[in-house]
């Protein structure tokens, strides 16, 4: 398909991911033991046949980057097909940091005036779902619209988080609330769009709107043909600690919605260090393995339930792993035992400790609005040392080492810096 | 490294591999849950940094020609760098079958002139082994030999299978000067096993091409061109002192898998730094696998797009297998999307890719009594070999030491049931 581009919008800082999120950003977080968040938005892109497509990146674009490389991994090499990478650039005439969604497109609607595309997808590189854009762009040209936007009915307590629409019996939106206190209805935008391109070159021609949905949308909709695509499948938004835990632990469940095999999602597994040719995943004669995702790479000589791992985990004889998300080569130590952790690549549990233990309890001490379900988040490469019990709602930063302990008392919503 | 290429033989078929090498070379059966034979000698090659190979390839090649694909898993993709499957030709001359490993070495003389490298290592595609070559290069560096030919120690019973070299003692403990060669000798003169690992000088390699190849009296290197070129030319032997393991049999096959699922694994792969082609069989667009919440594992290898409800014990499943609920898999290898259904056993059974065990099937059942009739000297320790894509119908029962055909379906199957040592072709 030539003549529509689509814009990944990946450069959000996902702060609210916290640990998780400090040194990649959002759209490249692990997920599903061998993917990362954008790989599911990727594969869409590649599933729709979509030939042309452009990453928009901005805050720590490395992980990303080296993740995508050609974009030879979702077939986007050849002559007539590609995958960019757009970082912020100076110039004579646009130079800024992006300034938000839509200013990100307003910089680079070079892309799809170079590739002669009359439409554009805009797409969020965070979110976890399957679609075919296809028959979303049909409804679009069917309707002559400026802007197709994909939504969703979500519970009427999730409406603030989301711009809902009220639509006529066409699809035609005729009311538009961004995050609204009051919602007047539950049809939430998915942050899929797509725009007529000539549209866009008069409305972001300015470069005085900065967001789609606070800004683009609620004026389009005032003067322009703005329709809402209906979408009733699984769509998870990942932005949060607990929404990521969550929706990995959906792998798991078989009535989710959420089905890794059937979506066919590719990844790159020949990024560096990554996957590479990592050997089968051995199970040793005192393994007790249920309901879990466990990927290639992995030694498991305890126990693991509900659970997903990465490749290279290592759970030793009598450790237990439970309702945890575990990332790539983490070792956890014999008789250790976690319980609702998400665990960054390289973290080690050491001998006998005892992660998530007790009652929630309080929230996180430094960021109670990340953490207060009772999850345990451990940072990239942190070490928990041999003994130590840490109880629900605990952050450990990034690269956290045995000397950092030395005045910790453990608590629940206990937060560890990196000494 | 440009002065040394290798030229890996995988052409063979190898006939006491029963039913899985009916449609592949050797060097193409599926190995230890992801990898298949030739990625042994094909990783040994990169990690010495070794950039050329041709693979001479002749009996199904299909399935090896997939699986090499670009070459590009084993880095060997660059203007001075390259994987050729070499197969066999027609041309105004040098045109035929390949007959023999010196025989398929002489119809691709102008490959090995167009590259000029100094050295040529000859190695062949089906042993499973880590070995640095470069080691193997400074040793015949070293003593000045033409010809170094590694060997292996294999004593006792079924060393006569192999070339045996009597290697001279002395102050080098890598090795000697050949005083011997018997290829397949009927009676044991050494525990040195030839691994068909040779390593040429280009003068000597071009001195038996155009001085001792006669044929079609001369075919191998081994029958025909060692015994005679002891006397010429100063061959060496080297001892490898490392881990290896031959397939050539079912057994030993089996073996050599289930070898990967002891605590300290003397074949290690991942230690070994093997690659394989992630785009053979889609293994790089395969999900993780799902082990639901009434599976059992124990003692296991499982790689990825496997689906996991029964229980699965002291086996390697390849990625794609489907365990349904109440299926019991023990001691048995599953290659690529094999499934055993529901309430089915499986019990010392080699599936080859595709297989179904249907539902409350039972393969490799009873105790074993007696060899697989029609072929006794294959199949004696009890194991069950499954061809590929055979469906095994619901319910039925397949007794040990048995063999059934690739591609068969329910209504090819005896009624009521297969007894042990019979051969379904």
């Amino acid at each position: 398909m030539k003549n529509i581009v689509a814009f990944l919008l990946a450069g959000g800082m996902g702060s609210r991911l916290n640990v998780l999120a400090w040194m990649r950003a959002k759209p490249a977080v692990p997920f599903g033991g061998i993917y990362r968040i954008i790989d599911f938005t990727l594969s869409n892109v590649m599933h729709s046949a979509i030939s042309h497509v452009g990453i928009l990146t901005q805050y720590r674009p490395h992980s990303l980057m080296s993740h995508i490389v050609s974009g030879e991994a979702w077939d986007f090499i050849g002559r007539s097909r590609g995958a960019k990478v757009l970082p912020p650039s100076t110039g004579i005439n646009d130079s800024d940091w992006y300034l938000g969604t839509a200013d990100a497109v307003a910089q680079n609607l070079d892309y799809p005036r170079q590739c002669g595309a009359e439409q554009v997808l805009v797409l969020s590189g965070d979110h976890i779902y399957h679609m075919d854009y296809q028959p979303m762009l049909a409804f679009h040209r069917e309707r002559d619209a400026d802007i197709t936007i994909a939504m969703m009915h979500v519970p009427w307590s999730e409406t603030r988080h989301f711009g809902v629409a009220k639509t006529d019996a066409d699809g035609r939106i005729v009311l538009w609330q961004e995050k609204p206190e009051k919602a007047e209805s539950n049809l939430a935008s998915m942050g899929v769009y797509i725009f007529e391109t000539s549209y866009l070159e008069k409305v972001l021609g300015q470069r005085d709107k900065h967001d789609f949905g606070h800004d683009v949308v609620p004026h389009a909709c005032e003067s322009g043909r703005v329709y809402a695509y209906p979408f009733d499948g699984y769509w998870a938004d990942v932005g949060t600690l607990r929404a990521f835990w969550q929706s990995n632990m959906d792998i798991l469940k078989s009535d989710s919605g959420l089905e890794l095999a059937r979506w066919c999602v590719r990844t790159n597994v020949e990024e560096a260090g990554l996957i590479g040719d990592r050997p089968p995943a051995f199970f040793s004669g005192s393994a007790a393995v249920s309901n879990s995702l466990i990927s290639y790479g992995c030694r498991i000589e305890g126990s693991v339930v509900n659970s997903v791992l990465s490749p290279g985990v290592r759970v030793e004889r009598g450790a237990s792993v439970r309702d945890s998300v575990i990332m790539h080569d983490v070792r956890i130590e014999r008789d250790a035992n976690l319980f609702e952790v998400i665990a960054d690549k390289r973290s080690r549990f050491g001998t006998g400790s005892i992660i998530g233990s007790g009652e929630c309890g309080a929230a996180n001490i430094r960021y109670p609005d990340h953490v207060s379900t009772g999850l345990t988040v451990v940072g990239k490469g942190a070490l928990v040392p041999p003994g130590i019990t840490l109880q629900r709602n605990t952050i450990i930063e990034p690269w956290v080492n045995e000397e950092s302990y030395r005045d910790f008392a453990p608590q629940a919503g206990g937060y560890l810096a990196r000494a | 490294m440009k002065q040394i290429i290798a030229m890996i033989l995988a052409g063979g078929r190898v006939d006491e591999l029963s039913v899985l090498t009916l449609y592949r070379p050797k060097a193409a059966v599926p190995f230890g849950g992801l990898y298949r034979v030739i990625d042994f000698p094909l990783s040994n090659l990169m990690h010495a940094g070794i950039e050329n190979a041709g693979i001479l390839s002749q009996y199904r090649s299909v399935s090896l020609i997939n699986h090499i694909g670009s070459g590009t898993a084993w880095d060997m993709v660059g203007s001075q760098r390259g994987i050729s499957i070499l197969p066999p030709m027609q041309g105004t001359r040098r045109s035929d079958w390949y007959k023999g490993t010196a025989d398929a070495v002489y119809q691709n003389m102008e490959y090995i002139e167009s590259l000029d490298p100094e050295y040529v290592l000859i190695l062949s595609g089906d042993h499973i082994y880590q070995m640095d070559y470069l080691r193997l290069l400074r040793f015949h560096q070293r003593v000045e030999a033409d010809v170094t030919i590694a060997f292996v120690r294999v004593p006792g019973k079924g060393s006569e299978r192999f070339g045996q070299g009597v290697i001279e003692e002395g102050s080098d403990r890598e090795g000697g000067r050949l005083l011997r060669y018997v290829e397949k000798p009927s009676q044991s003169i050494s525990p040195w096993a030839s691994m068909t690992i040779y390593l040429f000088n280009r003068p000597a390699l071009d001195f038996i091409m155009d001085e001792k190849m006669t044929p079609p009296s001369t075919e191998h290197f081994g029958r025909d061109i060692f015994p005679v070129l002891l006397e010429e030319k100063k061959v060496f032997g080297y001892r490898f002192e490392g881990s290896w393991a031959y397939t050539r049999t079912i057994d030993e096959y089996w073996e050599a898998n289930m070898a990967l699922l002891s605590e300290q694994p003397h074949i290690d792969p991942a230690a070994w730094g093997v690659r394989t082609n992630l785009d053979n069989e889609r293994i790089r667009d395969r999900a993780p696998t799902i082990f639901h919440p009434d599976a059992h594992v124990r003692r296991s290898l499982i790689h990825s797009g496997c689906t996991i409800h029964g229980s699965v014990d002291n086996s390697i499943l390849f990625p794609g297998c489907r365990i349904e609920t109440g299926a019991v898999v023990e001691n048995s290898i599953l290659m690529y999307n094999t499934r055993v259904g529901e309430g089915a056993k499986v019990n010392g059974v080699i599936a080859d890719v595709e297989a179904v065990a249907g539902a409350h099937s039972h393969v490799g059942w009873g105790e074993s009594r007696g060899p697989n009739i029609e072929y006794p000297d294959l199949l004696r320790s009890g194991l069950t070999v499954v061809g590929r894509n055979t469906r095994i119908p619901p319910r039925y029962r397949i007794g040990r030491n048995s063999i059934i055909y690739p591609n068969k379906f329910e209504n090819d199957f005896p009624e009521e049931q297969l007894d042990h040592g019979r051969t379904l072709k």
